[in-house]
C-alpha cells in the first residue's frame, strides 16, 4: 500500500550490478543467432546430393555381423533422408534366406530382435558373386560396361556428398573380398584421387569396420576426404555381443556405437563430425577409433572470425558440441545462484 | 525422482500461497485500520485466509490426482505462485524470474504481467483509492477530534497510493535478463535439433495453433474437429482473442486488488486455453482460498461446490463410455466439458460480483 523505505545502498550496488549485466546481455543480444546452414568456404560447387555407397565383403554364416553391420547401416541412411535411388548396397552373401538361419527373411543387428534389418524395403545392388573388387572399382570410378544398369552406378557428381562404408576382414593395408581377393590401400587410395579428377564427389567419408582399419587410409592423398576407422595397426576390432538364438555375433562393436549416435538423430539435425568422433569411447570399443581429418578441408569447428555474430555462433557450436548436457546443468545452476544473490540483494 | 520432484513443487506452491495469503492479511488490517472500521475487522468472518487458501490446494483431489499422474503442472502452478508471491513482496528479480519461467512453460500466464505490474507499484490488495480519499477529506475538514488519530495515521502510512516505477523497471530489467538467459540455455539445448525456431513452432506455436484434436477437458477440440479450413485461422483467433480482450476491463476495474485480478485471469485461462488440465483448476482454486474473507458471502457456493465433484465424477464415466466401450458418442463427453466451463464461469462472475459488492460495503462503512 504504502512506498516501502529502503535501504539506498543496496539498491544502489544493485542497480550498478543491474546495469552492467544488461550491458552485456545487449551485447549478445544484438548479435542473436538465427539458425543458418554453413558454407563451403573452399571450393565453388554447391552441395546438392547425398550418396551412400555400402559395402559387405565377407560370405559365409559366421560372418553373420558384418551383413548385419551393412543392413544396419543401410537402414539408417535411409532414415536420414537418402533414397534408395542414392545408396547402392554390396552384400556378399545372402544371411536373410540362408539355410542356417532359423529366422527365414529376417536379419537382426541385436539379441532382442527388435529390429528386423531384412524387411521389405531392402533393395540390394550387388549381390553375392557380384561383389568383387573389380565390381567395388567400377562402382567409385565409374567406368562401367555400357550394359550395366543405372541402378548399379554411382551417379554423383561435382556437389555430392558421399559416404563410403565398407565392413568385413581387414588386415595390414588391405580389406579381404570374399576370402579370395584383396582391395589394397594403394588401390583405394588410387580410386579415390580417379574420383577427385573426375569430380565424382565433393566430400567423401570412408567409415571402415574390421581389424586393422586404419592402415586402409595410409596411402589417401586426395583433399575433402574424411576417414574413420575402427582399430589402429596392429588392433582388432572385436565384435560386440553374441545372440545365442541365431547362434553367431549379431554386431561389431563400432559399427554398435556408431549407431547409438545416429539414433539419437534425425533428417533435420545438424550434429556435427566432431560429436560423433567423441562419442566413441576406447574401452567400449575395445580398439582405438581413428579418424584422418588432415584431407578435409573445410575445418570442423568454425574459424574464429572477427564479427561478434560468428563468435557467438562459434560459442554455440563448441557448447554443444561438448557436453550440452552438464553445460546446461551448469547453467541451471548459475540461474539459482543469480536469483538467490538477487533477490537477497533486493530485500 | 519425479514424485519427489512433484511433491516438493506442490509443497513450495502450498507455502507461497500462505505467505501470500499473510501478506495479503496484513494490508488487509493495515487499511480496515486507518479506514477507522475496526469492528468490521472483529465482525467479519476473520478466517487466516493464508493457512485456508493452503490447506484447499494441498487437499484439493484436484492436486492429488494431478500429482499421482505425474503431470508437469505443479510446476507451472509453482511457477505462477512464485511469481504473486514475489510480486507482493516486491522482490523484483523473483518475480521477474517466476514470471519469465511461467510463461515459457505454458504461454498463458505471459497475461500476469498486469497484475504483477498492479502488485510491484501499488502493493497488495486495498479497497478503492477513493475511499482513501474520502476519509482523508473527511478527517480534514469534519472532524477535529480525529485530527491527531488521522495526522498520526498519516505518518505512520501514506494514505494514497502512488504508483511506484522503481520496483517495475527492476521488474522489467530483470525479465529481460531472465528470458535471455533462459533462452540462451535452451538455444545450446537445442542445437542438433532445430534450435530455437524449432522450439517456439513446436510449444508456442503449438499452443496457438491448436493442431492435435484430441478430447480434453476444455471446449476448442469439438469446434475445431468440425470447423472448415477456409474459417479455421479466423475461429483461432476469436479464440485466443476470448481470453485477451477480458484483460483489460477487468484490470480497470479491479485495479486496487491486483491479487484478485491474478486469481480471475489464471481462471479465465484455465477455461479458455487450448488445452487446459485439471491442474490449472488446483491453482485458481487455491489461490480462490486467499480471498476467503471478501468472498464470504459468495452466492451458488453449495451449487458450485457440488457441480465441481458431479463433474470430476461424471467426465471420466463419459469418456470411457464413449472411447473405451463405445456405447456414448463425443456429444456425452463434451457435455460434461461444457458444464465445467459453466461451474467455471458462475465461480468467475460469482467472485468478481462479490468482491466488487464487498468493496460497495465498504464504501457504504466509510462515508455513514
Amino acid at each position: 500500500m504504502a512506498i516501502d523505505r529502503r535501504r539506498p545502498k543496496p539498491s544502489r550496488r544493485s542497480h550498478f550490478v543491474i546495469r552492467e549485466t544488461l550491458l552485456l546481455l545487449f551485447l549478445l543480444l544484438i548479435c542473436a543467432p538465427s539458425p543458418s546452414s554453413s558454407s563451403s568456404s573452399s571450393s565453388s560447387s554447391m552441395h546438392n546430393n547425398n550418396w551412400a555407397v555400402l559395402v559387405c565383403t565377407s560370405r559365409f554364416w559366421f560372418n553373420y555381423r558384418h551383413m548385419a553391420n551393412t543392413l544396419s547401416l543401410y537402414r539408417t541412411v535411409k532414415r536420414l533422408g537418402i533414397p534408395d535411388e542414392r545408396i547402392i548396397l554390396m552384400l556378399a552373401d545372402d544371411m536373410a534366406c540362408n539355410a542356417r538361419n532359423t529366422y527365414p527373411a529376417q536379419v537382426f543387428n541385436n539379441e532382442n530382435h527388435q529390429l528386423n534389418l531384412y524387411g521389405d524395403n531392402v533393395e540390394v545392388d550387388y549381390r553375392g558373386y557380384e561383389v568383387t573388387v573389380e565390381n567395388f572399382l567400377r562402382v567409385l570410378t565409374g567406368r562401367h560396361d555400357s550394359a550395366v544398369p543405372r541402378s548399379k552406378r554411382l551417379l554423383s557428381d561435382e556437389g555430392s556428398h558421399i559416404l563410403l562404408y565398407m565392413t568385413g576382414h581387414g588386415g595390414d593395408e588391405f580389406l579381404k573380398f570374399q576370402d579370395s581377393e584383396e582391395l589394397q590401400s594403394h588401390d583405394l587410395a588410387d580410386v579415390v584421387k580417379q574420383m577427385k579428377e573426375k569430380n565424382r564427389f565433393k566430400e567423401l567419408l570412408i567409415m571402415v569396420d574390421t581389424c586393422q582399419a586404419a592402415t586402409l587410409f595410409s596411402q589417401l592423398n586426395s583433399p575433402g576426404v574424411l576417414a574413420i576407422g575402427s582399430s589402429m595397426k596392429g588392433e582388432n576390432s572385436y565384435s560386440h555381443h553374441l545372440d545365442s538364438d541365431i547362434g553367431v555375433s549379431v554386431v561389431d562393436r563400432f559399427t554398435f556405437y556408431t549407431l547409438t549416435f545416429f539414433e539419437k538423430l534425425n533428417m533435420y539435425s545438424n550434429a556435427s563430425l566432431n560429436s560423433l568422433f567423441a562419442s566413441y569411447n576406447p574401452t567400449l570399443l575395445m580398439s582405438t577409433a581413428y579418424y584422418r581429418t588432415d584431407l578435409y578441408e573445410r575445418p570442423l569447428n568454425e574459424d574464429r572470425s572477427c564479427s561478434s555474430y560468428e563468435w557467438l555462433k562459434v560459442l554455440q557450436d563448441r557448447l554443444a558440441d561438448e557436453k550440452s548436457d552438464t553445460i546446461v546443468m551448469y547453467g541451471l545452476g548459475t540461474m539459482i545462484l543469480l536469483l538467490t544473490v538477487s533477490t537477497w540483494l533486493s530485500t | 525422482m519425479a514424485n519427489l520432484l512433484i511433491f516438493i513443487a506442490d509443497f513450495v506452491t502450498a507455502m507461497l500461497i500462505r505467505a501470500t495469503g499473510q501478506k495479503l492479511l496484513l494490508s488487509r488490517r493495515q487499511s480496515l485500520e486507518y479506514l477507522n472500521l475496526p469492528k468490521l475487522v472483529k465482525n467479519s468472518a476473520n478466517i487466516n485466509a493464508g493457512d485456508l487458501a493452503s490447506l484447499i490446494y494441498l487437499w484439493n483431489p484436484l492436486t492429488i490426482v494431478t500429482c499421482l499422474g505425474l503431470c508437469s503442472s505443479p510446476i507451472d502452478n509453482l511457477m505462477v505462485v512464485l511469481t504473486i508471491y514475489a510480486a507482493c513482496s516486491r522482490l523484483a528479480p523473483l518475480a521477474a524470474f517466476g514470471y519469465v519461467l511461467a510463461t515459457h512453460l505454458s504461454l498463458y500466464p505471459a497475461i500476469l504481467i498486469l497484475p504483477v505490474i498492479l502488485l510491484l507499484g501499488y502493493g497488495p490488495d486495498a479497497p478503492p483509492a477513493k475511499l482513501f480519499l474520502h476519509k482523508s477529506s473527511n478527517s480534514d475538514g469534519k472532524d477535529p477530534s480525529n485530527n491527531d488519530e488521522s495526522r498520526s495515521a498519516v505518518t505512520t502510512h501514506k494514505p494514497v497510493r502512488c504508483f511506484s516505477r522503481r520496483p517495475v523497471v527492476h521488474f522489467m530489467i530483470w525479465v529481460s535478463i531472465w528470458s535471455c538467459y533462459v533462452l540462451f540455455l535452451c538455444s545450446i539445448y537445442l542445437k542438433g535439433l532445430g534450435g530455437l525456431q524449432e522450439m517456439f513452432k513446436k510449444t508456442y506455436g503449438f499452443i496457438l495453433t491448436v493442431g492435435d484434436l484430441s478430447p480434453n477437458i476444455g471446449v476448442l477440440w469439438y469446434f475445431f474437429a468440425e470447423v472448415f479450413e477456409f474459417f479455421r485461422n479466423f475461429f483461432l483467433i476469436v479464440f485466443h482473442v476470448n481470453i485477451l480482450f477480458m484483460i483489460l476491463p477487468l484490470a480497470i476495474r479491479l485495479k486496487h486488488r491486483p491479487c484478485f485480478l491474478a486469481f480471475v485471469y489464471t481462471a479465465i485461462s484455465a477455461m479458455l486455453k487450448s488445452y487446459p488440465s485439471v491442474g490449472d483448476s488446483a491453482l485458481y482454486l487455491g489461490l480462490l482460498g486467499l480471498f476467503a474473507n471478501e468472498l464470504a458471502d459468495m452466492q451458488f457456493s453449495f451449487f458450485l461446490f457440488f457441480g465441481y465433484i458431479g463433474v470430476s465424477l461424471l467426465s471420466p464415466v463419459m469418456h470411457n463410455l464413449w472411447i473405451w466401450r463405445g456405447t456414448g458418442n463425443a456429444n456425452f463427453y463434451f457435455a460434461t466439458g461444457l458444464v465445467y466451463s459453466c461451474l467455471q464461469t458462475v465461480l468467475i462472475v460469482e467472485s468478481v460480483s462479490t468482491m466488487l459488492k464487498h468493496d460497495r460495503m465498504l464504501r457504504k462503512h466509510v462515508i455513514a
